[in-house]
């Protein structure tokens, strides 16, 4: 396998991210349409059924600077919540979040995401107090 | 990383012993898949004058599919995006194998010099070019002077 550019892996999973061909359950997308460095981004999670974040719609920004897909992305909520990897700023903190934490160059920000998601929904955290609806780091 | 396939070994040099007029495209020493490309605007079209910046790389399955090519240049055509996304069909459905690195640039130099907005992957350049070519033209040109000069980038 030869190694994708930067560049070309972003704008692969810029046509996921807007032809919808991705996991309903998340979102992603440039902030600005006309950033041609493809660095700022902004994502959302729909809460897991079942959990404290049930009907919940979670924003997120995404940062992919230079060294992106060889280091992973930095993560921050913008919605809040309690979750034990995210940070009392937002900040998905990497040596909290196994994805993060043992990056790999093939995984993508729909990845992230999804595990994110899955965190949420996971047994240690379904049941976490969460702060008010539509509150904000 | 596997070796690079001889046709592309064999594309590379070519395309550093015989360039194209207008054309370069060198391979980026971290990855002989992934290529700088400049393309010169064509003498007869709104972007003359113009030094653009592209780049290009070749996926695993090159040459059974096509080249993947943006400008890292602004540029207003109504068949290219703000992310530099061309819209070509030889880079799309109409790709065979049989066509190269060097085909495919010259096609793109083609394109600046033929756009078509009946076709238009920028929505919104498209339409102010169908409305009022001269205008689209003008702003064409203003952005290759703005954007794309050759000095700037020197």
């Amino acid at each position: 396998m030869s190694k994708i550019p930067r560049n070309f892996k972003l704008l692969e999973e810029l046509e996921k991210g807007e032809k919808g061909l991705g996991a309903e359950s998340i979102s992603y997308g440039l902030t600005n349409q006309d950033d041609i460095t493809m660095t700022y981004w902004n994502g959302t999670i729909l809460g897991p059924p079942h959990s404290t974040h049930e009907n919940r719609i979670y924003s997120l920004t995404i940062i992919c600077d230079e060294s992106y897909p060889d280091k992973p992305p930095k993560v921050k909520f913008i919605s809040k919540i309690n979750l034990p990897c995210v940070d009392n700023a937002g900040n998905v903190v990497v040596s909290e979040f196994d994805t993060l934490k043992n990056w790999k160059r093939n995984y993508t920000m729909e990845t992230v995401l999804l595990e994110l998601r899955k965190s949420m929904a996971s047994p240690a955290n379904k049941k976490l107090a969460q702060p008010a609806e539509g509150s904000t780091f | 990383m596997a070796a690079l396939p001889k046709r592309i070994i064999k594309e590379t040099e070519r395309l550093v012993s015989d360039p194209v007029p207008g054309i370069t495209a060198i391979p980026k020493e971290d990855n002989l898949r992934h290529f700088e490309v400049f393309i010169d605007g064509p003498s007869s079209s709104p972007y003359a004058g113009g030094h653009f910046s592209l780049e290009l790389f070749l996926p695993d399955d090159y040459p059974m599919c096509a080249p993947k090519v943006r400008f890292l240049t602004k540029i207003y055509h109504p068949n290219i995006d703000k992310l530099g996304r061309i819209c070509l069909d030889v880079l799309k459905d109409n790709w065979s194998p049989a066509l190269q690195i060097r085909t495919i640039l010259l096609s793109i130099q083609a394109l600046l010099g033929a756009p078509n907005p009946d076709d238009p992957l920028a929505n919104d350049v498209a339409e102010d070019w169908k409305k009022d070519e001269k205008k689209a033209i003008e702003t064409a040109q203003s952005w290759t002077k703005q954007y794309a000069s050759a000095k700037l980038q020197e």
